[in-house]
């Protein structure tokens, strides 16, 4: 298409020169020059040549522009191919990164063959290189002696030769010359034979130069004629490239010189390589050949071994993924007697011990569980029983004389501690069994603090206390089981009544996007730090030789933390002797979510006085959340 | 059925008269079950006993109680089972004794008919309150037709119906229906709904509300998983639909 719309212009400019039609490049610039050299010489020769100067510009010129459309377009071509195959070509190449990162059998069999195509590439270009240069040495050997031999052949009939008129030296030089060619239809050597320039030329020399067919001494490397020339009766060799038929075979040009009839000659026999050619190609098919078949045989031995090793480590990795998705029953198959299967044997006993182990656990859960719901009924029933009669007996007190009305009270009493202590135990052992499970609505945490201090107003009322509540304005919605965080609050501040020596308590509420944060704070006794790290112990009391007044059970603050790890939130403590105590609990909005930071303070702000080291505070901050946070990860793993 | 209707509540009136209702107590345990007779007689209710669990619908039957108390734990048929049959054949309050205050067994009992539970153990006060609680006797009931929805509830003639359909409700879910369908515009919490409905001032369990409302819409919804009539607002309570 380029060619048919350039063409217009060109058959003018040419001055029909001949051949302008024709449609092929190489055939007019070919054609170009004939034409122009058959110009007929004389006074009109340097205008033709200026005209042809021209010509040749402008087809220069033109076939600039069309090599540079043409490669534009090929450019294109790439790019567009490029951007087409490019997605394929990534989604290849990801595939294959990923088969690399995750199939240890695809890495080990692409490492090897790599490794096998490296080394036979080394190997055999070392082997074809050693070939070829004996082949190349032996037939340079060969040829050497053959060459002093038919030299001195030549040398010898020239020396004897009688013959004196032209055509008889003609015949006896082409006869020689061509029994140096040998005898039979294959030819086994050819010659070129050259006068050596820069001789006087004496009256005989009716020989210039001769050489066997398709040669002329074009094909002798300059150099080796150099050598021939300047040296004396010395035979000089070169690698050459000789035409025969119609191609170009690589050859060895060994020379010398003759003389003959005082003229000084240089003789150079010419051997084809062809045939060592030949053989080191075949040679270089058959390692070609033998190579690539290894390297196949070598990656599918790679890749047969590899399955073997591999496969059953995949399929160990599958029954572990199984054994510990809780499929306790999974097996490995186990075959022969090797490693792997031994592997496959110490797993597959691993497997079954787990199994048994776990199994024993859940027997062991199950029974306290049934245990525990056990004592529970039992226990129950006729302490429902005795509360009702000795209930009964507390009401009609008044008409007992006082012996029995004190016995009566104390009855009473005692039988409403023992009932709050079993009903603790129980909890906290339904908590141990792991059957206590978390009942989440969506609630407003503001109504079950109001609440709880509702609950507990009686006992503040009694101890002199007043509870404050300090909360945002409106609703902040939990997602908690509100029957459990009703209890902890209710815990916090009975225990914050009890130990605030009639000062007040305050509760605080903060909430964030993520968190709410309760505090209770009383300003009571306190507590050291280290015993701030123990207050959610069971049974566990500050001071044992301080009188327990409230008939708590000494599992109040253990059963709130159970109650708190169940949401997932922290409880922790914070105390300082003579300063009272803050126990903040934080709940995170939505379950499943984590907390990062609690909306309230554990360390209350008021506590911060200038000059006061504040060392011993940030302590027991960090133990507290220690206390909080760590129990509460152990819960999610 | 509507002379049998006519009749019970002729007995249920004279007695509320004369104040001696009658109260079943299904319970093997022997010293309890006495207890709780010598505390409901105290109180002035007129205690039946049984303490099989086999037997005992045959004396629901003969003994035609004002209200049932049942323990969840019984030899021979157990109370779950007990609480359904009862619930089969009469709409007669029952209040659960239970020993195990674990929610599964609370809902389980709730869910096959109870309305009410004690977990044991309990003072003598709390079970008599709540027995008093559940036979208090309904408002005077006006002639009032409410509507919710595409349900309409004659409050007088204590019938709901989607259209021609009747939908048989027990007391207790229509006290529940009725207190919500009589102010659509105010959203109950839970706590107020324990009040006016189950008649306790201070709050007892709010899980009663939930297997109650869950109850209840499951025999009043079209499709129970998303409400119309009863609708939840979330972490405040229920209320009517429109």
């Amino acid at each position: 298409m380029v060619s048919a719309t350039k063409q217009g212009p060109e058959p003018a400019a040419q001055d029909g020169a001949p051949g302008s039609g024709a449609p092929a490049p190489a055939g007019k610039s070919a054609a170009g020059h004939p034409g122009g050299s058959g110009l007929p010489p004389g006074p009109e020769h340097t205008a033709a040549v200026s005209a042809r100067l021209r010509d040749l510009m402008f087809r220069a010129h033109l076939w600039q522009r069309r090599a540079l459309i043409v490669s534009l377009r090929v450019a294109r071509l790439v790019r567009t191919g490029f951007r087409r195959f490019l997605p394929a070509l990534r989604f290849i190449g990801r595939s294959l990164h990923r088969r690399w990162r995750r199939s240890l059998q695809f890495r080990t069999v692409l490492t090897t063959l790599l490794l096998a195509v490296t080394s036979f590439a080394v190997v055999g270009a070392y082997l074809s290189n050693q070939i070829a240069n004996n082949l190349f040495q032996e037939r340079l050997a060969q040829a050497e002696s053959e060459t002093s031999y038919h030299v001195k052949q030549v040398q010898d009939t020239f020396d004897g030769a009688q013959v004196t008129d032209q055509a008889s030296v003609i015949t006896l030089v082409y006869d020689t010359l061509n029994a140096v060619e040998g005898r039979g239809s294959v030819i086994q050597r050819r010659y070129v034979f050259e006068a050596m320039p820069e001789q006087t030329k004496p009256r005989n020399r009716w020989v210039e130069s001769r050489a066997s067919d398709q040669l002329t001494v074009s094909v002798i490397p300059p150099e080796l004629r150099k050598a021939v020339q300047e040296s004396g009766k010395d035979q000089y060799w070169a690698s050459t490239v000789i035409p025969v038929g119609t191609e170009d075979r690589p050859g060895i040009a060994v020379g010398n010189k003759v003389t003959f009839n005082g003229t000084v000659y240089e003789l150079y026999l010419i051997y084809d390589l062809n045939t060592a050619q030949q053989t080191l190609d075949e040679i270089q098919s058959v390692l070609w050949a033998g190579g690539a078949v290894l390297v196949l045989l070598i990656g599918a031995v790679a890749w047969y071994v590899t399955r073997n090793v591999v496969s059953p480590v995949s399929h160990a990795a599958m029954v572990s993924e199984k054994l510990a998705a809780g499929q306790l029953q999974e097996r490995m198959v186990v075959r022969g007697e090797d490693e792997v299967a031994r592997l496959g044997a110490s797993f597959n006993h691993m497997a079954a011990s787990l199994q048994e182990q776990i199994t024993q656990l859940a027997t062991l859960s199950q029974m306290q569980q049934r245990f525990v719901s056990d004592v529970s009924h039992e226990l129950r029933t006729p302490l429902t029983t005795v509360r009702m009669a000795a209930e009964v007996l507390y009401d009609a007190r008044h008409d007992f004389d006082p012996i029995n009305k004190r016995s009566a009270e104390l009855l009473y009493n005692q039988v409403e501690r023992f009932q709050s202590l079993l009903s603790d135990l129980l909890e906290i052992s339904r908590f141990d069994a792991g059957v206590a499970v978390l009942d989440a609505e969506a609630e407003d945490i503001l109504q079950v603090v109001a609440h709880a201090i509702e609950g507990a107003a009686p006992v503040a009322a009694e101890y002199g206390s007043e509870i404050v509540l300090r909360a945002p304005e409106g609703a902040v919605i939990v997602e908690m089981d509100a029957r459990r965080i009703d209890r902890i609050m209710r815990n916090l501040i009975l225990n914050a009544v009890e130990h605030g020596e009639g000062k007040p308590v305050t509760v605080t509420v903060a909430a964030s996007q993520t968190a709410v944060g309760i505090a209770v704070r009383d300003h009571g006794i306190g507590m050291a730090p280290a015993e701030a790290a123990r207050v959610f112990d069971r049974f566990w009391r500050a001071d044992p030789a301080r009188a327990r007044t409230t008939g708590g059970s000494g599992l109040g603050l253990s059963i709130a933390m159970e109650d708190t790890k169940l949401h997932n939130g922290w409880l922790q403590a914070w105390g300082k002797k003579g300063s009272g105590a803050n126990f903040r609990l934080t709940l995170p909005l939505r379950q499943g979510e984590e907390i990062d930071k609690s909306p309230v303070q554990l360390e209350p702000e008021d506590i911060v006085m200038p000059g006061e080291p504040g060392n011993s505070n940030m302590l027991v901050l960090g133990t507290g959340a220690a206390a909080g946070t760590v129990p509460a990860q152990e819960e999610r793993t | 059925m509507p002379e049998g209707a006519e009749q019970d509540k002729a007995i249920l009136i004279r007695e509320y008269i004369t104040m001696k209702a009658r109260i079943l107590v299904v319970d093997d345990d022997e010293a309890l079950a006495e207890m709780i007779g010598i505390v409901l007689r105290n109180d002035g209710f007129e205690p039946v006993f049984c303490a099989d669990g086999a037997q005992a619908l045959d004396i629901f039957r003969s003994s035609r109680p004002d209200l049932v108390l049942l323990d969840l734990m019984l030899p021979g048929v157990d109370g779950i089972e007990v609480c359904r049959q009862i619930r089969g054949e009469s709409d007669v309050p029952i209040v659960m004794l239970t020993a195990k205050s674990d929610t599964s067994d609370v809902v389980r009992g709730l869910e096959s008919g109870a309305d009410d539970y004690v977990p044991k153990p309990f003072k003598p006060a709390e079970l008599v309150a709540r027995v008093r609680a559940r036979l208090r006797p309904g408002d005077q009931k006006a002639p009032e037709t409410l509507r919710i929805a595409d349900i309409t509830i004659d409050v007088a003639g204590h019938t709901v119906s989607r259209g021609s359909d009747r939908i048989s409700l027990t007391p207790l879910e229509f006290d529940l229906l009725v207190a919500l369908a009589r102010k659509p515009w105010q959203v109950f919490t839970r706590e107020l709904l324990l009040e006016q409905v189950w008649g306790y001032r201070h709050a007892a369990d709010t899980r009663l509300v939930n297997v109650h409302v869950q109850r209840l819409r499951s025999k009043i919804e079209q499709d129970p998983e998303a409400p119309e009539v009863v609708l939840t607002v979330r972490g405040v309570g229920y209320k009517a639909g429109a």
